[in-house]
């Protein structure tokens, strides 16, 4: 007894949970909650054009009012497409899509044929013509035929109607469409299951590796072209080419000469070389009291600095000056290495203590007896690598996804409901009604044609109606 | 530079805005007044300023080498002349000159504006040095272009919308005729309008249509214009050429940044707007298939994607800094 009790109240409560699983998957299938999603997407997606992203808090601090800085830092603003509101927002809508595709799209694509009440279709209308019935059915037929549509004869109830199909094909466009999404985001997978990607700086003459595969790049010589161009407002230093000349060395162990540029990646063993940046690296030269005191091993970057030793204070390599103004002793506006320099940042502790402009090789006192030269600059290049065997997939889903929106946009699949009744007097009266997954209203001037293609093409029942134009009620 | 060339290129662009002005002055005087001479003069002027772009940037080609649309001179000259193009088609193939003139004034904007941006004859930067500006630009451009068509027509459709609804005020029924019913029935139009699919045929604007029947002068203007059920198969008409377009330039924009810095996507503020738009524009065609949807509501989201493609277009390529930035 308390057995069967017990079953009942589990079916009961499975069939709770059924009714609650079907509403919600009506509610997720439904267009404008999916709708709804897009937007909150977009929005998101709006607060992350607006807000400049990845920034610390002190950037947001003097960027903007206090109370909106503190609003982007506490609601992580900054990282909006890392957040859980971006990604549960995302897939929240592939929840919907799938929904969508599974309970609308995929069943009710093709319906089934049965008869329709012809005048209760907004789009009707009603022809005589001068014949018996099944000769018009026949003639029916082969006109609609003749037309590329896709004709079918079904009896119901004693009466046969003709139906007309076109673009039956096109009403899966919609999960072509969808099929496309689901192809790139498994590309996008592949890419992160088994791809890498990864950034690097080689200095000319210096030699990098790429560690996940073990290739290495040799850089001979980087080189970039920058023009000055007179324009309306002036002089422009306009950037022309970047280009790095390299030896690059993959799995085989062959050196193979690289010319790599902006737009011309390399690729060795699959893994893409791509010119990234480039930069002016800084050899700098510490005394004090005359005597060399070493800070770096290496030429330092921009961003780069070192501590000078047995103090708290520390050097920051800011960024090179390709020429200074020797009448202003600024920077001018010609970044070619004409009489070039470098600005520093020293600090004591976290603290800015001010910035400099050093000419190169000319000492900057740093007090204490420290002295501080520029001495050289050595071009280096910028590379970022990636391998993405995913490549294909998300190049076929991109296909797939725009052959599905094609399909759905300038295939318009159209039933007509045709039926041929006698109407006495040898004149037989067909009803011909229009539907389409697209409402009435977009194929109502094809329609027309169609009535009129008709009523031309063979002779008609009522001379009344020869020469009029098909009367077509359409909401 | 041939001076002989930047005095072609010149000309070319004086003739091509000269004609935008006066087709769209023609344009609306026949909105106004449905004069087919006006019509019969704002098309051919039209198309003359839309050659006359193409010839311009073709001219600037040829001059200097340089493909054209590395700047926002070159891709607002593009933008003009493709909206005109796309405008041209759509006229001779559904009638649709009543909304020339509002796109001819958008599109002699666009090029009186570009012409600030108009530094001279510049060489492209490296990452402007591939073959993908010579796909990715045209396509996206083209596709924003579209979508300014149609945001006039949905403009059009609301202003006649709120014609028809304040008439419907003034004349709460209409004469209508219930399909189903197969007879005539008075309907209160607030039906009609709230349930496009009650079974009342559709005589068009029927509040409109009734107003111009009892003499009214505006209403009877108002008529004229195509009905609220051919707007809205026209602006979708023409987001549906958008729309793949805007797609298809999101995917190369995709592809040439693979090629050029190894990714995808980047979150650059550029493409994030454009993914924005494209969000708004697949909301639009969503909704355009709920019959309880399609209409004035659409008409507005049609609107709101117009104003986030010159967010896209403009604002963020302006005010924003990015990998797309004409300022930095």
């Amino acid at each position: 007894m308390e057995a069967r009790s017990g079953g009942r109240v589990a079916s009961r409560a499975l069939g709770a949970l059924r009714e609650s699983w079907d509403d919600l998957v009506r509610l997720f299938a439904h267009v404008p909650f999916g709708v709804s999603l897009l937007a909150a997407w977009a929005f998101l997606t709006l607060i992350g054009v607006i807000v400049e992203q990845g920034k610390d808090p002190s950037f947001y601090a003097a960027e903007y009012a206090p109370p909106l800085a503190r609003l982007i830092v506490r609601l992580d603003l900054g990282n909006i497409y890392h957040s859980p509101a971006y990604l549960i927002a995302i897939g929240l809508i592939l929840c919907s899509m799938a929904a969508a595709t599974f309970t609308k799209v995929i069943p009710r694509r093709i319906p089934r044929l049965n008869p329709v009440k012809i005048d209760a279709i907004p789009l009707h209308a009603r022809v005589r013509l001068a014949a018996d019935p099944e000769s018009v059915r026949e003639r029916l037929a082969a006109f609609f035929a003749a037309r590329g549509w896709q004709v079918r004869k079904r009896e119901f109830g004693g009466a046969e109607w003709t139906f007309a199909d076109k673009n039956n094909w096109a009403r899966r466009g919609v999960l072509v469409a969808h099929l496309g999404f689901l192809i790139i985001a498994i590309g996008t997978t592949i890419y992160w299951a088994k791809g890498y990607s990864g950034q690097f700086a080689v200095l000319s003459g210096q030699t990098a590796t790429i560690p996940e595969n073990g290739a290495t790049i040799a850089l001979h010589r980087f080189a970039y072209r920058i023009d000055p161009i007179q324009t309306k407002a002036g002089t422009v230093y306009q950037p022309i080419d970047y280009v790095s000349n390299a030896t690059v060395t993959g799995k085989d162990g062959l050196p193979r000469d690289a010319v790599i540029r902006v737009n011309q990646p390399y690729d060795v063993d699959g893994t893409l070389i791509y010119q990234a940046t480039y930069g002016f690296a800084i050899d700098f030269r510490l005394t004090r009291d005359g005597r060399p005191v070493p800070v770096s091993d290496h030429p330092l970057k921009e961003g780069e600095g070192f501590v000078i030793p047995g103090t708290s204070r520390a050097i920051e390599y800011t960024r090179f000056v390709g020429t200074i103004d020797r009448a202003t002793g600024q920077p001018a506006a010609d970044p070619r290495p004409n009489d070039p320099g470098v600005v520093v940042q020293a600090f004591d502790g976290d603290r800015p203590a001010g910035s400099a402009l050093l000419a190169l090789g000319q000492p900057v006192d740093l007090g204490a007896g420290y002295a501080l030269t520029a001495q050289r600059y050595i071009l280096y290049s910028g590379f970022q690598y990636r391998y993405d065997p995913g490549i294909p997939v998300v190049g076929l889903g991109a296909l797939v996804l725009l052959a599905g929106l094609c399909i759905s946009f300038y295939f318009l699949p159209a039933r007509l409901f045709v039926l041929a009744r006698d109407a006495g007097g040898g004149v037989t009266e067909v009803g011909i009604a229009a539907t389409t997954v697209k409402g009435y209203d977009v194929f109502e001037e094809r329609f027309g044609e169609i009535v009129e293609d008709l009523r031309r093409s063979e002779p008609v029942g009522d001379t009344a109606q020869a020469g009029a134009r098909p009367v077509l009620e359409s909401a | 530079m041939d001076p002989l060339r930047v005095h072609v290129d010149q000309w070319l662009l004086v003739l091509g805005i000269a004609a935008y002005v006066t087709a769209a002055f023609a344009l609306f005087a026949h909105f106004l007044m449905r004069n087919p001479v006006l019509r019969a003069i704002g098309l051919p002027l039209a198309a003359v300023g839309c050659v006359s772009q193409f010839a311009e940037l073709g001219t600037r080609w040829w001059m200097t080498g340089v493909w054209p649309l590395t700047n926002l001179y070159g891709s607002l000259s593009l933008f003009s002349a493709c909206a005109v193009a796309i405008f041209l088609v759509f006229a001779l193939r559904y009638d649709l000159a009543f909304i020339g003139g509002p796109v001819l004034a958008l599109a002699a904007i666009a090029l009186g504006y570009a012409t600030t941006w108009n530094e001279g004859y510049m060489p492209a930067v490296p990452a402007l040095q591939s073959y993908w500006i010579k796909v990715h630009v045209p396509i996206v451009i083209t596709a924003y272009a579209s979508f300014m068509v149609s945001f006039c027509v949905s403009a059009m459709y609301l202003l006649k919308d709120a014609a028809e609804k304040r008439y419907a005020q003034r004349h709460p029924t209409v004469r209508g005729v219930a399909a189903s019913a197969g007879g005539n029935v008075d309907v209160p139009l607030s039906a009609y309008a709230a349930n496009p699919l009650t079974g009342v045929v559709r005589t068009d604007t029927p509040a409109l249509a009734s107003a111009a029947a009892a003499g009214d002068a505006t209403a009877s203007w108002l008529t004229g214009l195509p009905s609220l059920a051919k707007l809205d198969v026209m602006q979708y008409r023409i987001i549906a050429v958008g729309l793949p377009l805007l797609s298809l330039g999101i995917i190369t924009g995709a592809m040439w940044a693979k090629e050029a810095w190894g990714a995808y996507w980047q979150w650059d503020p550029k493409e994030t707007a454009a993914l924005i738009s494209w969000i708004v524009y697949a909301g639009y065609m969503h909704l355009h298939t709920r019959p309880e949807w399609r209409g004035t509501r659409t008409a507005w989201v049609s609107v709101i994607g117009f104003v986030s493609i010159v967010f896209c277009y403009l604002g963020v390529n302006i005010w924003i800094s990015g990998l797309h930035s004409y300022k930095m």
